[in-house]
């Protein structure tokens, strides 16, 4: 797992993280976990599934997983790896026979279009990239959202390339100028430094969800903080039992 | 024993590491035989209701299901799993389902922002009468949904209802035969105790 910024940061490997996060703790503060498979070696998406199946041993909530799939068969394994879900990127713009194909075999709620775009100036529109913000695929971010969605792209998950690593907050501003007329799902990430952050993001109606890898926030308590956060700032979250533990009681 | 029933639509893991989690044991089957014997049944399911039916008469399962359900048989009926028990679906072509649960599955109206579909997340649940699986669950309690479909069925078959820009049917019981809209697997620890309840006490 790296905390997702452009100039990645390597913040332990997956025993490493058990140790140090108390995740099954940190589990019952979250909805919903995104696992991203950053590896530029190909041939390491079976150690990538060997550890999901872990993960979702021990987690029961929704888990997305992505990175490098290149043939359903790919998202097939990190399916049957514990994912309910997979998370595709560039694809979107490079292989939209392969997006098709995988809404048909798994359905469009088992598919999520992860956009990234860079955003300078306060008015313009966002213009989307791939391959780690370094290739321009030429569309604005509404162009890419309607192209996603019209491939049956269950969810989106839009992140902010110039937000993104800053801490400074997430770019809730151009999200609610543009997200009333999507009609699936939106995530936002990027930017997200403190909880205000996410519980102002989360406010907006157009924001579905709000999801965060800085590193701040799975520090100690601070997941479960901002979660309490988020729900006495007015915005009705879930409350579960804080281990999974008490289930069995 | 619990059977899952596999016939090929889905991610089986999460409910056998669920299971597994509160050491209810289990099997995976899809042996007509073997449906008929078992203690209770979970019909899981993710994709089209009209595959999920094809697979299910294929494989010759389809009417041990109906006779395990005759039979007395507990069965949990989750997500497609639990649309699969009404009379009939449209996705994917106008097809019949079980016919254990009345009522015909139609995919969600789409309008406004606060009915995207599909619907994805955490969303309340109100129980519409107490049952036995719904024992140290507070009323009102957040379950996980993914889905575009919705069971329309009788009023009486109805045990939950959830809002998502409109109420829908989110649990359905009919004496040995219950189906949760929501994926109770996925569903933190409300969803563990649910499931707890399924496989270790009485369902009606």
């Amino acid at each position: 797992m790296l905390s997702r910024n452009f100039t990645l940061q390597a913040a332990g490997d997956l025993d490493w993280i058990m140790e140090h996060y108390e995740f099954d703790s940190i589990a019952f503060s979250i909805d919903e976990l995104v696992v991203l498979n950053v590896d530029r070696d190909i041939s390491d998406m079976e150690q990538f599934c060997g550890n999901l199946a872990k993960i979702s041993a021990h987690c029961f909530m929704p888990i997305a997983a992505g990175g490098r799939i290149r043939r359903v068969e790919d998202a097939e394994n990190l399916l049957k790896s514990g994912a309910d879900k997979v998370v595709v990127n560039s694809t979107i713009f490079l292989d939209h026979g392969l997006i098709r194909a995988l809404v048909a075999c798994f359905g469009s709620q088992s598919v999520i279009a992860s956009i990234d775009y860079k955003r300078v100036q306060g008015n313009e529109e966002g213009q989307v990239y791939i391959e780690n913000g370094t290739r321009p695929v030429g569309m604005t971010l509404p162009e890419a959202v309607a192209h996603a969605v019209e491939l049956g792209a269950g969810e989106l998950y839009l992140t902010s390339i110039t937000k993104d690593g800053t801490g400074q907050g997430l770019d809730i501003e151009y999200i609610s100028r543009i997200g009333d007329r999507v009609s699936v799902p939106v995530i936002i990430s990027g930017g997200a430094g403190n909880f205000r952050h996410l519980s102002d993001a989360i406010k907006l109606k157009s924001v579905s969800a709000v999801s965060t890898a800085n590193l701040f926030n799975f520090m100690s308590d601070n997941l479960t903080e901002a979660r309490e956060e988020i729900i006495a700032s007015g915005t009705p979250l879930a409350t579960w039992e804080k281990t999974a533990r008490n289930a069995n009681r | 024993m619990i059977s899952i029933i596999d016939y090929g639509m889905g991610n089986l893991r999460s409910i056998q590491n669920a299971l597994t989690f509160i050491g209810a044991s289990h099997s995976l089957t899809r042996d007509p035989d073997e449906l008929l014997r078992a203690a209770k049944l979970i019909l899981p399911g993710v994709g089209s209701f009209r595959k999920a039916m094809e697979n299910l008469v294929g494989l010759g399962i389809a009417e041990s299901i109906v006779a395990a359900a005759k039979l007395g048989t507990p069965i949990l009926g989750i997500c497609l799993g639990m649309q699969l028990l009404a009379d009939e679906g449209e996705e994917g072509g106008a097809c019949n389902g079980l016919g254990l649960i009345g009522g015909k599955v139609t995919q969600l109206e789409t309008g406004s922002i606060d009915q995207r579909v599909p619907h994805m997340g955490f969303n309340e649940v109100r129980f519409a009468r107490p049952l036995p699986i719904f024992t140290g669950i507070a009323d009102a309690s957040h379950f996980y949904f993914a889905h575009s479909y919705h069971l329309v069925g009788n009023r009486d078959d109805i045990a939950g209802t959830t809002t998502h820009g409109m109420p829908f049917t989110s649990i359905v019981a009919r004496k040995n035969i219950v189906g949760t809209q929501f994926h109770p697997e996925k569903s933190q620890s409300h969803g563990l105790r649910l499931l707890r309840n399924f496989c270790y006490g009485p369902i009606c």
